[in-house]
């Protein structure tokens, strides 16, 4: 047992309200610089939709993720060979058009513009060229809500069924947010010819060191969530970073403390990193199973001294033990991983959602009866959709899911209006009192040291000496002249 | 005075800004260590110019390499008429493909608007360089034939004089302009490698080909299982 601990984030679909408000944190941050105008680590898209950059989760257009071919896991893009060979023209590459030419407006005109028989405009311009541009052809969030068209949405891959989209009175949506997973077998990692992204063995943050990154650009289209993006400017490769300076001083990334919706939880997870391979072999509909699998109990002795031997310190076996991800990952169950069959055993947890609560009956819709939920399998968003998106494919786990979910919701309902709670209504669906207890609280009313637990890192106890003087996080140089 | 400074002067002061100048800029400045790509911005035309450039290049600068490493087998390897015949011609063609893809290069950073925030005088300067030099090699390739066998007796140990601190410029001295502008043109590059784009020729992927796939670092000193 070779016991790790990660950071992970469990983001609750239920709840987004689509208002984008953490794109923006992140955008302020970290990436309103030159090079980087088109990157939204962290970006929001409506499902159905096809997404930022356009059709990321079709791997026939960019090769991403790895695959199982028998007993071993390989990159589904090339192999060593073949990425040597492609170091002068990769591929894969998702270029600017599949994100989007990043513009601004010209506001000086406003006051600046001569006298004439027309109002002034702040005309449009690529935040690349310089120039103006005719059209915006795109944006970060082009198909938003789905664009007032069925168009996006029957490009999404994971619809089997595109009749459902047709009559656009009939269609269902919710929002997707998305960060870098950190995954526990990243492909970026692998493809990286320049060994320059690496996983932070402490707390499992994958990152891009800018002074060992070269350019190679085959992270960009190995990693099958597209998050990993090429800085025009710098040369180099970039990524969400997990707002790890935030993090170690036991802050929350800046994503999660800025949601609106509260949707996100951020806590610790302990997992076995010599199952990960052997679990990623596994058929797709079988995915979601091993990566619960993986994960390991807090409060398990034998997992804990294991983990001590690795070096992980008492605070994150407390902050493993209240972990709020643990709860709804592995020990009730409701958050899945986006894309499984990727099979970079991603890092971020989705709680499909439930609503909207009309159900669909033929070809109309029909609210169910007031204030009861209708069911499972006349839900408004079909379940193999969320199947597609969360299970590999799985059915099961995602109707066990949403039947807690409902389960929940009626178990408090009762008890929110002083009716005889019927805890059967739990048992059946694999929950109990204490658990919707904690459910409820997570969901509802927990406040942000609920939501979040993020034990600070030790910096102390590593090697202070090699840290004395340097200046900032990042790039450690000391200031002046001189070594 | 034209030899000496081509084949005394340029050789040494591109060998010394090499030597002393690259690791200066590893030591401090590796946020510019890239190989700067356009193919985010622009691929089709890239397509066309960036492929047959390298594959092209790379094998002639091999072919150049491995007169300077190792002369005796080369000798014997080009002593059957029919292997120098052949690599003549397969060199003439890499050289002909090389200078394709330059001429492709060339006008797309002038056309294209897109790629103007990220075109430097160096990228200009670079391009035309290696299109000349290219160009000339060809020249040389063409008219100058059997330049494989006699570049062995020549060039090769005019440059180890050189690296022995004694030169021989006697060895190139009676060629014609367009071979000591050739030699200059290979001088001038390695010159400019330094403080250009070109710091990407210094890349061994030795890590990515043994390590494992997946690679971690941890702060603490403490050794963690695999
Ligand atoms: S989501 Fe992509 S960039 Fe992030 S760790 Fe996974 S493979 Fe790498
Ligand atoms: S801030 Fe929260 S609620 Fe708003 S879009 Fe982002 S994840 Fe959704």
């Amino acid at each position: 047992m070779d016991v790790r601990a990660q950071l992970v984030m469990v983001f609750n679909l239920d709840k987004c309200i689509g208002c984008h408000a953490c794109s923006i944190s992140c955008k302020n941050i970290w990436t309103d610089r030159k090079g980087a105008e088109y990157m939204w680590w962290n970006n929001v898209e409506t499902k159905p939709g096809i997404g930022y950059p356009k059709k990321w989760e079709d791997q026939k257009i960019f090769k991403g993720g790895w695959v199982a071919d028998g007993r071993n896991l390989r990159l589904r893009a090339m192999g060593k060979g073949g990425t040597l060979l492609s170091m002068f023209f990769q591929p894969n590459m998702p270029k600017l058009e599949d994100y989007y030419e990043p513009f601004d407006f010209d506001y000086s005109n406003l006051y600046g513009a001569k006298e004439g028989n027309d109002q002034p405009v702040a005309e449009v311009f690529s935040q690349i060229s310089g120039e103006k541009m005719a059209e915006i052809k795109g944006g970060p969030n082009w198909d938003d809500d789905l664009s007032g068209s069925q168009l996006y949405a029957a490009e999404d891959i994971n619809l089997d069924d595109k009749k459902i989209i047709e009559e656009y009175g009939t269609m269902f949506m919710q929002y997707l947010p998305r960060i870098c997973n950190h995954c526990l077998n990243p492909a970026c990692v692998a493809s990286c010819p320049s060994r320059a992204i690496y996983k932070r063995g402490e707390d499992g943050v994958v990152l891009v060191d800018q002074n060992v990154c070269k350019g190679w650009r085959f992270c960009t289209s190995a990693c099958p969530y597209k998050k990993v993006y090429f800085n025009w400017n710098s040369g180099k490769a970039e990524k969400c970073i997990f707002c790890f300076p935030r993090t170690e001083t036991g802050q929350c990334n800046a994503c999660a403390h800025s949601c609106v919706g509260r949707i996100r939880y951020v806590g610790v997870l302990l997992y076995d990193a010599e199952k990960v391979e052997q679990a990623l072999l596994k058929p797709d509909d079988q995915l979601v199973e091993a990566h619960r699998a993986v994960i390991l109990d807090p409060r398990d002795e034998s997992v804990r001294a294991a983990a001590r031997k690795n070096g992980v310190s008492e605070q994150w076996l407390e902050a493993a033990d209240k972990s709020p991800v643990y709860a709804l990952v592995k020990e009730f169950g409701l958050a899945l991983p986006l894309h499984p069959e990727f099979r970079t055993m991603p890092m971020a947890y989705y709680i499909p959602s439930l609503s909207p609560v009309l159900s669909t009956l033929d070809d109309t819709h029909e609210l169910a009866e007031h204030g009861t939920f209708p069911a499972l399998e006349k839900l408004r968003a079909p379940i193999g959709y969320l199947a597609n998106l969360l299970a590999g494919g799985n059915r099961e786990v995602v109707t066990s899911v949403l039947a807690k979910l409902i389960a929940l919701r009626g178990y408090m309902r009762d008890k929110n209006l002083n009716q005889p709670a019927d805890e059967s209504i739990l048992t059946s669906a694999g929950l109990d009192e204490a658990a919707a207890d904690r459910l409820y609280r997570l969901f509802t009313i927990g406040g942000y040291h609920e939501r979040n637990i993020i034990p600070p890192q030790q910096r102390e106890e590593q090697e202070p000496h090699t840290r004395k003087g340097a200046s900032g996080f990042g790039i450690l140089k000391k200031p002046g002249r001189g070594k | 005075m034209l030899n000496t400074f081509i084949f005394i002067v340029l050789p040494y002061v591109a060998l010394a800004l090499l030597i002393f100048v690259t690791p200066y800029r590893y030591m401090t400045n590796r946020l510019t260590w890239s190989a700067y790509s356009t193919q985010f911005l622009e691929r089709k035309t890239l397509f066309w110019g960036i492929n047959p450039w390298h594959y092209g290049i790379i094998p002639v600068l091999a072919g150049h390499l491995a007169g300077i490493i190792a002369p005796g087998t080369m000798k014997s390897f080009l002593a059957n008429r029919d292997t120098l015949v052949l690599l003549e011609s397969v060199g003439l063609g890499l050289g002909l493909f090389a200078l394709f893809g330059c001429l492709v290069l060339l006008p797309r950073r002038i056309n294209s608007p897109i790629l103007k925030r990220v075109t430097f005088a160096s990228d200009y300067i670079l391009l035309i360089l290696l299109a000349l030099q290219a160009a000339s090699g060809v020249y040389i390739a063409t008219f100058m034939r059997w330049g494989s066998q006699w570049y062995l007796h020549t060039a090769v140990p005019y440059l180890w004089s050189l690296a022995a601190l004694n030169p021989r410029v006697d060895y190139m001295a009676d060629f014609p302009l367009i071979l000591k502008l050739h030699a200059a043109g290979a001088f001038l590059i390695v010159a400019l490698l330094p403080f250009t784009k070109l710091v990407h020729l210094l890349f061994l992927p030795i890590g990515f080909l043994k390590d494992p796939p997946l690679l971690y670092r941890w702060r603490s000193p403490v050794v963690k299982g695999e």
